[in-house]
């Protein structure tokens, strides 16, 4: 499978390739579902006119899973996606994408490339097909972070077209002169393969650290399933074949034309998260999985301190299975905070801040990279 | 186990045979994996609807021009006389 479904034949060091989920006013968008098919955007996203703004141009657009929904197989296929590809081939300098469910984040080390997944609500989500909302977030696919960080100086910032944002009207990355120290969370760090667990101590050497212990931790991945598939679940109503995309024929009815719409234009793992999200979100199950993960969110959200640590040092794997996998990816959007990816002597680690609290992590990754 | 063939009808989605034996397969291993969340005790704890603080912001009540009809309409499957056209819905 290529990388591009559409290349503009543009290099160079201030290209950025577009995952297929962020709208570019007049280009065919379809979130690699065929539900948008022959979809055209008839907007720019805000990460796009701020992109032009700034003097980058758009490299193409890049091959995606169905909505960057978790594909719970244990997937033989190891191709990176499309932006990864883009970026670790160099045929971009950047892409930007929507990483929910670590996809990007555990993909971008084990090619060379860094991932960088900013606090929710500083880069607007207007004009980016939405996943799962309340976790959402526009993140940056690089070769270098301070790199990285210099375009995301020009992507954040609020955006009167998106309702969840803070105030701030521009950000500034840098590094800083606060003192970092390091919270090793060791039962989750001694999950990972050997060569992984050798690397993050030699990485922690360079940091004063303290051990912390992630409460919570056996339940982020069920808590991060049971509230994005039910989010996911309501974005994905939306796709009737009545207003734009995907239209099935030989209908009978109404009835019949959303079935048979939903059915033919919808691939497995979204089918396999609607009906997940439906049945969360009814009745009976409600109370005992969404509210109750909801409350928990809140839990995992007031556990992490970052009172004697600043920045939580994780593995970028811990599993073959990437339902186990998603507890790794599920802090950072279940609780609204950065977090960036990178290989460290060949083994992928992944550092997570309070909010707003980036400069952190740029500065940790410079004094590791030193 | 709930029937998943009710989740279908309420999700207007038709799984093939091949299809619901393995979306059942992963909802029974969901469902298992959802197990643990019965031992936490969340009592007197307020639901996290969003992560941000910030008060939604509210904006004058202005009629401004988006997009336009024309352009709304030129991704509807099919059209009619300027209105997205469906399949009867009333006898």
């Amino acid at each position: 499978m290529g990388l591009f479904i559409e290349d503009y034949k543009v290099s160079g060091a201030d290209t950025v390739a577009l995952e297929d989920s962020i709208m570019q006013k007049g280009k065919q968008v379809t979130a690699g579902s065929r539900i948008l098919d022959n979809f055209t955007s008839p907007f720019n996203a805000t990460v796009v006119d701020r992109l032009l703004d700034g003097g980058f141009k758009i490299s193409g657009r890049t091959v995606m899973d169905e909505f960057g929904l978790l594909k719970l197989s244990r997937d033989d296929d190891n191709t990176p996606s499309g932006a990864l590809r883009a970026v670790s081939e160099g045929i971009s300098a950047y892409a930007l994408c929507n990483d929910l469910f670590g996809r990007y984040r555990g993909e971008a080390p084990k090619n060379d490339c860094c991932y960088i997944h900013p606090t929710y609500g500083t880069v607007s989500r207007y004009g980016l097909i939405p996943l799962a909302s309340s976790m959402d977030q526009i993140g940056i696919v690089c070769k270098d972070l301070s790199q990285g960080f210099k375009l995301l100086s020009h992507l954040a910032g609020k955006d009167p077209k998106d309702g969840a944002m803070f105030p701030d009207s521009s950000y500034n990355y840098g590094t800083t002169d606060e003192k970092i120290t390091l919270g090793v969370p060791r039962s989750v760090v001694e999950k990972a393969d050997e060569g992984t667990r050798e690397a993050i101590m030699d990485f922690i050497k360079e940091f004063s650290s303290t051990d912390i212990n992630l409460e919570y931790f056996d339940l982020y991945n069920q808590v991060m399933y049971i509230l994005s598939s039910a989010e996911i679940s309501s974005n994905l109503s939306r796709y009737d074949g009545i207003k734009f995309g995907y239209r099935a024929s030989g209908y009978t009815n109404i009835d019949d034309l959303y079935i048979k719409t939903r059915s033919e234009g919808f691939g497995l793992d979204a089918k396999l998260t609607a009906i997940m999200g439906a049945m969360i979100l009814s009745k009976d199950q409600y109370g005992p999985y969404y509210e109750k993960a909801m409350k928990i969110r809140r839990l995992i959200k007031e556990s992490v301190k970052f009172d004697t640590y600043k920045v939580i040092v994780l593995p970028c794997r811990i599993s073959d299975d990437p339902y186990e996998n998603l507890a790794l990816y599920s802090l950072a959007p279940l609780a609204g905070l950065p977090s960036v990816s990178f290989s460290y002597k060949g083994h992928g680690i992944q550092l997570v801040a309070g909010v707003k609290k980036e400069n952190l992590l740029l500065s940790t990754w410079e004094v590791s990279m030193a | 186990m709930p029937n998943i063939e009710d989740y279908e009808a309420m999700t207007k989605i038709s799984l093939s045979e091949d299809e619901r034996a393995v979306v059942s397969d992963y909802m029974d291993m969901l469902l298992d994996s959802f197990n643990k969340l019965e031992d936490t005790d969340v009592s007197g704890v307020e639901p996290l609807i969003s992560v941000l603080d910030v008060k939604g912001p509210m904006r004058d009540d202005l009629v401004i021009k988006t997009i336009s009809r024309e352009e709304l309409l030129s991704n509807a499957p099919e059209q009619h006389d300027g209105y997205f056209q469906v399949p009867r819905t009333v006898d």
